[in-house]
């Protein structure tokens, strides 16, 4: 025993334990993660299950999302029982007020097990989704009744309506929006021209040609708008039967797609989960985020962390080059260097007060006074915004990227400097050319660290520029293309709105699984390809490394 | 490092040599170096050759390679050391104020003890120094290059690879190639600290050759710490003790004759 302790075997085994309990705890954390994300994309089934509640009889239609153990109590007796409790999705907003019910099983006429071939679900733009048996569909002027066909005919005319959708929000985001920048440029044109005191009646005149010119613009898309709704009013509606009995008309207008779950076979469930996984990234969030996809939050994630990526590398390098290669080593450096290593200890908010108060009260106050002055009392930069947050994010992270560099400066073999300098080269050539491509890999892993953790922050952002529903893309195809003044959403804050600040918290559940997988993903793969851009810088210094 | 099987093929001048009847090219006058407080190395006066080689033996830690480094003002990047004296390259004082670093490493060159290749093609290597000098004709740098590595006797073994990687090549090929990168820039002066004392015999041979070869074009200097080479290759040989010239002269009589009895002692082995 004693010798199995000299030879330290327990510190083996106990460092190894430890190595095991992180690995199973990420692994089963990205687990959860990815199934019960994953399953909000697979078509659930849909149950048909009977109630008898003393005499009153019911009938259910729902996707199963949860089952526990619960205790129910006896009216008479007041005992209580474990009985097996029910989650159905029930959907039907609209007729319920609630999406989910709760079910004990002793009411339950038969069990869980019905699978009608033929239940219907609706996902609505509003409202959710809707449960039931089609009924009866009136395309255009025609009213069919259960054709063999009829869902192949409703799937076409679903497919129109949201292809006239899809035209109109063109329409009203892309050609208004840019007419709408325009008139407003031409507001602030007039308004610096007064403020100059060189408005002329000319400038009056060429402006209002303009602005008139715009307007007429605008008309004729309002026209085509009004016209494409019209049209989108044309298409009819359907009627579905929901349980109780009772007939819910849906106009064709308001589905963005319906399947029957229970119907379809293996090959047409992938297709089903593959066309989820695309609308869940591409398309806008509806009903305050708990439905619908999160596009606007993914592209502001990766704008952000690009765009802090961008103002990090240089301010890191250069104080790091600073601090290795010209600073005298003493007392003010070994300050300089823990001041730099406890800001990495500060509490992310607190960078975000300061974003708020310096860059976006302080800076972006004196940009606006300065150059958008004839845009004020509205501010341009002096609000929260996509530049503030990016610099915010920088600064936050500016210590794992300033403490990488300088190691890796630090590792490159003095010969190879003294080998640039005896060929006359002078100081800063040394290190620009010889010196800095090989801390590369270095510099790349700061970054690497600073992308994790910046992408995956959340805290300072909610004060610095991002919010629950930003109506415009940061980048978008107007020039200048990408908006530093805009807010911008979050993945992140995405994940906390609609985990704890959404009205309907079961209905978000999935999607906030789903969301955290997307957000792990993303950070994945951006680190993925910046660890391979380090491995392939690597591989070229890599015979340096003795 | 055993090397007493090797022949060498470098065939020694004959002709006894004198450095009173020698071009001068580096002339040192009292020079003092100190490490902070630490005196280094303690009023050298010595007059250097050109066109010959002239080898710096002695013990570890006499001052050979901080004198060396002297020469090319290497040490300027240690903030401690502080040099007094006069040291002249061809008349300009090489510590004046007025002197331009990067002119002065430019004329005079270095190669160090272990090869320290940049992490860039063979090519780029040869070509760093004109580069640095704003040369991007690429007529002007292939020549150079060609030369260059010629010099160095690299020539025929790299010329179809000039674009790989110079780190993919042998520890000799290496230290030749950093003596291309040197002479490629043509300086007047080519300092070589321990060129040897990393590379195996056969490699060693061939930069003792090279050597030979190269003193017809540039002065040599070089540290050494095998006293078989600095007999081989050199013309003048100064020893080294405790940051104190000892003994200067040709290295025929520094080898047969010496003058010192601790000379006597360094090369017959007795320490060091």
């Amino acid at each position: 025993m004693k010798e199995w302790f000299n030879k330290g075997e327990h510190w083996i085994w106990m460092s190894s334990a430890m190595v095991s309990i992180s690995v199973v705890l990420v692994i089963g954390l990205m687990g959860m993660i990815t199934y019960k994300g994953g399953i909000h994309f697979w078509p659930h089934a849909v149950y048909e299950v009977h109630l008898d509640q003393n005499g009153q009889k019911e009938t259910i239609v729902g996707e199963l999302h949860d089952e526990k153990t619960g205790h129910a109590t006896d009216p008479i007796s007041g005992v209580e029982t474990p009985v097996d409790q029910y989650l159905f999705k029930v959907g039907n907003r609209d007729v319920y007020g609630i999406d989910f019910r709760w079910v004990n099983s002793n009411v339950l006429d038969g069990g869980v097990d019905k699978l009608s071939k033929d239940v219907l679900v609706v996902e609505r733009y509003e409202y959710g989704n809707v449960y039931g048996h089609l009924i009866s569909a009136k395309l255009g002027e025609k009213t069919l009744n259960n054709q063999n066909d009829l869902l192949a005919l409703i799937n076409q005319q679903v497919d129109k309506s949201t292809e006239i959708r899809s035209q109109i929000r063109h329409i009203e985001k892309i050609e208004i929006g840019k007419v709408n920048y325009e008139i407003e440029q031409l507001r602030f044109e007039e308004k610096k021209l007064r403020l100059k005191n060189e408005f002329t009646p000319e400038d009056a005149a060429r402006i209002d040609e303009e602005r008139s010119l715009l307007q007429t613009q605008f008309k004729e898309f309002q026209k085509q708008t009004a016209v494409l709704y019209k049209q989108l009013n044309g298409f009819g509606s359907i009627t579905v039967e929901i349980s109780g009995g009772q007939k819910l008309t849906i106009p064709l207008k308001k589905i963005v797609s319906l399947w029957q779950p229970n119907n379809m076979n293996f090959i047409e469930k992938i297709g089903f989960f593959g066309h989820s996984v695309k609308s869940f990234l591409l398309d806008d969030p509806r009903e305050a985020n708990t439905e619908g996809g999160v596009f606007p939050a993914m592209i502001g994630t990766i704008t952000m962390v690009l765009l802090m990526t961008i103002f990090v590398t240089p301010m890191g390098v250069i104080a790091a080059i600073y601090m290795s290669e010209y600073a005298k080593d003493g007392f003010m450096l070994r300050i300089v260097r823990i001041s730099i290593n406890n800001l990495a200890g500060v509490p992310s908010i607190v960078f975000g007060i300061f974003g708020l108060g310096f860059f976006v009260y302080i800076l972006g106050g004196s940009i606006d006074e300065l150059f958008y002055d004839y845009a004020l009392p509205s501010p341009t930069f002096g609000t929260p915004g996509l530049l503030w947050a990016a610099l915010t994010m920088a600064l936050l992270t500016l210590p794992v990227v300033i403490v990488s560099t300088e190691e890796g400066l630090s590792r490159i073999p003095r010969s190879l400097r003294e080998g640039g300098l005896a060929l006359g080269a002078t100081k800063f050539e040394t290190i620009m050319k010889i010196v800095l491509p090989m801390a590369t890999p270095a510099i790349m892993t700061g970054l690497i660290l600073a992308i994790a953790r910046a992408a995956g922050e959340v805290a300072p952002l909610m004060l610095v520029g991002v919010v629950k529903l930003a109506p415009e893309l940061p980048v978008d195809s107007i020039a200048p293309f990408l908006h530093l003044d805009r807010k911008f959403m979050h993945l992140g804050f995405h994940i906390y709105d609609v985990g704890f600040q959404s009205p309907n918290v079961e209905a978000s559940q999935p999607l906030l699984y789903a969301t955290s997988l997307l957000l792990v993903i993303i950070i994945v793969g951006l680190n993925i390809g910046a660890i391979s851009i380090r491995n392939r810088l690597r591989e070229k210094y890599k015979a340096l490394e003795h | 490092m055993s090397e007493k099987g090797l022949s060498i093929s470098v065939d020694r001048e004959s002709q006894s040599l004198s450095l009173e009847s020698e071009k001068i090219s580096i002339e040192v006058e009292n020079l003092d170096l100190y490490y902070g407080a630490k005196q280094a190395l303690n009023k050298i006066n010595m007059l250097i050759p050109e066109n010959r080689v002239t080898a710096f033996i002695g013990p570890s830690g006499c001052g050979k390679s901080t004198l060396l480094r002297c020469f090319n003002r290497m040490n300027d990047l240690i903030d401690i050391v502080r040099v007094e004296g006069k040291m002249t390259l061809h008349g300009d004082d090489i510590y004046s104020k007025s002197m331009d670093i990067s002119a002065l490493r430019r004329s005079v060159g270095m190669v160090f003890q272990k090869p320290n290749p940049f992490p860039k093609s063979i090519y780029e290597n040869v070509c760093y120094g004109l580069r640095l000098q704003g040369i991007t004709n690429k007529n002007t740098l292939d020549e150079a290059v060609e030369w260059a590595l010629k010099g160095a006797g690299l020539w025929e073994e790299v010329k179809d690879r000039l674009d790989e990687n110079a780190l993919g090549m042998s520890g000799g090929q290496q230290q030749r190639l950093c003596i291309a990168r040197a002479i490629a820039i043509k300086p007047k002066v080519l300092l070589l600290d321990e060129p040897t004392s990393a590379l195996d015999p056969i490699s060693t041979l061939a930069i003792e050759e090279l050597i030979f070869e190269l003193k017809k074009d540039f002065t040599i200097l070089i540290v050494t710490h095998n006293m078989q080479q600095a007999a081989r290759v050199s013309d003048y040989t100064a020893f080294m003790y405790m940051g104190d010239l000892i003994e200067y002269t040709d290295t025929d009589s520094l080898f047969t004759n010496p003058q010192v009895k601790r000379t006597e002692d360094y090369i017959t082995g007795r320490y060091g």
